[in-house]
């Protein structure tokens, strides 16, 4: 599943180990500075190119999986 | 002690749109702006922006006006900019990026609006009932009935050409205005002291509402360059760092924050877009210079850093300073150099007397860029613009409340603040404003907001809040403040207390609650 891929990611990154499928990354407390590191490990684990107004669009890990899914990028 | 600016002559009418226009008159096939490979050249630019500047005055909002723009950056945006500038007006930049409830705030604060220029993904968070938002697309038709020649304007050097909100202390943003000279000076002096020219292109990597963004717009427009823009409405480090790869851009203007993003993603890809760059220009906050050290030392890197600093009310840079000269280990803080053409920086005590060499004193700017000050409600505070006398005439000045000292070698050091006012990441933070919106929450009976420190050093907010009834969690007021303020003002902690302290002046007392955390409370 992408979304186990891209909520490892997120749980990485914002450093906590508590995020549900549809919490918002901003109210998880996350800054842009981290959505840039994200996008970064979008690219290099996933191989997908997620653009930050999408990152911004779809702030939970089911939204930008679905995104990323609809790029047609193979589940690692 | 007075740091003194090279003296060099300006135009008898300083005004910027007259440059861009030399440049389109010059070489009109020139590319003026690509945005995702669409790409518009000086003379269909100079057409577009002069067909909207008979709009405007035949709506009468000709010279002296002032025009919103909340758009994306897009070729409309830099016609709207210039439009607004040939017609005499002056613009203000709406940052689309803001919740709408912020945008509507900061337009109820801009006196006279004439009109906004928007697009059908802006327009509905800037309608109003009081001033008319247009759409370029929508107004083809008519604009294309328009001449394309300018309407012929007179506009002088002291005409204000933008407005930006900055940051005040008394919970409201103020609007500080920029006048020609001021912004011509500006990039007068980039393009002669730097050598910049029409192969300066240029890559915009800020968000809209902030005057460094003015200038990393208009600049390489100044130098017959090329613009490049983000089809992004939000800054994008893997689309940024794509086009600098991808064409031959030589400047970018950015905060600190963003240059680190730029460089720790090079860093980690192993590319050499940024090393290949002429110019990095930035600034606005104290210099970490391990975040550039090791990139700065790579082989074949020939970009140029140059650490500024500045105030929005004196057209964003008063100061440059390359940092190829810096040694971390001699300077206890990075310089910000010297100042810009026909600026100079006097550092004055509390009595408004020049300090000694070497003693701090409150960094006072003086010459072209002393912009025309706030306007509107802020009136009160144009007290920091004022007049003193140096060896017997009067200069004017603006007061930044920046703390400075002049280092042995000539250059401008900035020390911190005259005053508490919060900086977070390089941008000018008022808590009071975060301390109202928190207020009009109705879970919260009572906040205050203070700066805290990361285990790492980062500066950050601290939202501390009485709860009006049963204790609301930190993701549920962080929600809800992301609906009424920009990203960067709502607070990475939250903090439910019982009471605000008040110090003994009846004033809220912010160190005692920063003092509460440290102590675990």
């Amino acid at each position: 599943m992408i979304s186990d891929s891209v909520r490892a990611i997120w749980c990485r990154e914002l450093q906590r180990d508590d995020i549900a499928l549809d919490d918002d990354f901003f109210a998880l407390g996350g800054q842009s500075v981290i959505m840039v590191k994200i996008q970064g490990a979008f690219l290099e684990e996933l191989g997908a190119e997620v653009p930050m107004d999408q990152m911004f669009l779809n702030p939970t890990v089911a939204a930008v999986s679905a995104y990323i899914e609809s790029l047609g990028v193979p589940a690692p | 002690m007075i740091l003194q600016g090279k003296r060099v002559a300006l135009p008898a009418a300083p005004v910027v749109h007259h440059q861009f226009e030399a440049n389109a008159r010059a070489t009109p096939d020139a590319v003026a702006v690509v945005r995702a490979g669409q790409q518009v050249t000086y003379a269909e630019l100079d057409a577009r922006a002069n067909r909207f500047a008979h709009y405007l005055v035949a709506r009468g909002h000709g010279r002296g006006a002032k025009v919103g723009v909340c758009l994306d950056y897009s070729v409309d945006l830099l016609v709207a900019i210039l439009g607004t500038l040939k017609a005499g007006a002056a613009y203000v930049p709406f940052d689309p990026a803001y919740p709408a409830e912020r945008l509507q705030l900061l337009l109820g604060q801009v006196p006279g609006l004439a009109l906004i220029v928007a697009s059908p993904a802006t327009a509905p968070m800037v309608a109003s009932a009081s001033v008319d938002v247009v759409d370029l697309e929508q107004l083809s038709g008519r604009l294309a009935a328009l001449p394309e020649d300018s309407p012929g304007v007179a506009v002088t050097g002291d005409d204000v050409c933008y407005a930006v909100f900055t940051s005040g202390s008394t919970g409201t943003p103020k609007l500080t205005a920029v006048r020609h000279e001021g912004w011509f000076n500006l990039m007068n002096w980039l393009k002669l002291e730097y050598g910049l020219h029409s192969g300066s292109h240029n890559l915009v990597v800020s968000a809209f509402g902030f005057d460094l963004s003015q200038r990393a717009l208009m600049t390489p427009l100044f130098c017959g360059a090329t613009q490049y823009l983000l089809a992004s409405r939000n800054f994008d480090a893997m689309m940024a760092y794509r086009i600098l790869t991808d064409h031959d851009i030589r400047v970018v203007h950015c905060a600190s924050s963003t240059l680190y993003v730029l460089v720790d993603w090079e860093t980690a890809r192993g590319g050499d877009a940024l090393t290949r760059l002429d110019y990095v220009l930035f600034g606005g906050e104290a210099l970490k210079a391990e975040r550039l050290t090791e990139w700065a030392r790579r082989e074949g890197n020939t970009c140029t850093l140059l650490h500024q600093y500045g105030v929005a009310e004196c057209t964003d840079v008063a100061t440059s300073y390359d940092l190829a000269a810096y040694r971390p280990g001699e300077h206890d803080i990075a310089p910000v150099g010297r100042p810009a053409y026909n600026t100079d920086i006097h550092l004055l005590d509390e009595h408004l007397r020049g300090v000694g060499p070497g003693e701090d004193g409150e960094i006072c700017i003086a010459g072209a860029g002393v912009g025309a000050g706030y306007l509107g409600a802020a009136g009160p505070e144009n007290a920091k613009f004022t007049t003193v006398e140096v060896d017997g005439a009067p200069v004017r000045l603006y007061r930044t409340g920046d703390r400075g000292r002049v280092n042995a070698a000539g250059e401008l050091v900035v020390a911190g603040r005259m005053d508490a006012q919060v900086k977070v990441r390089g941008m000018r933070i008022d808590p009071t404003d975060i301390e109202r919106a928190l207020g009009r929450l109705d879970v919260v009976k009572e906040a205050a907001v203070a700066v805290t420190y990361t285990d790492a050093g980062e500066t950050e907010l601290t939202a501390f809040t009485v709860p009006a009834g049963d204790a609301p969690t930190e993701d549920d007021l962080r929600t809800r403040l992301l609906a009424v303020l920009p990203r960067n003002m709502v607070p990475a902690r939250f903090v439910n207390v019982p009471h605000i302290p008040l110090s003994p002046h009846g004033k809220v007392d912010r160190a005692a609650l920063v003092e509460s955390l440290k102590r675990g409370l």
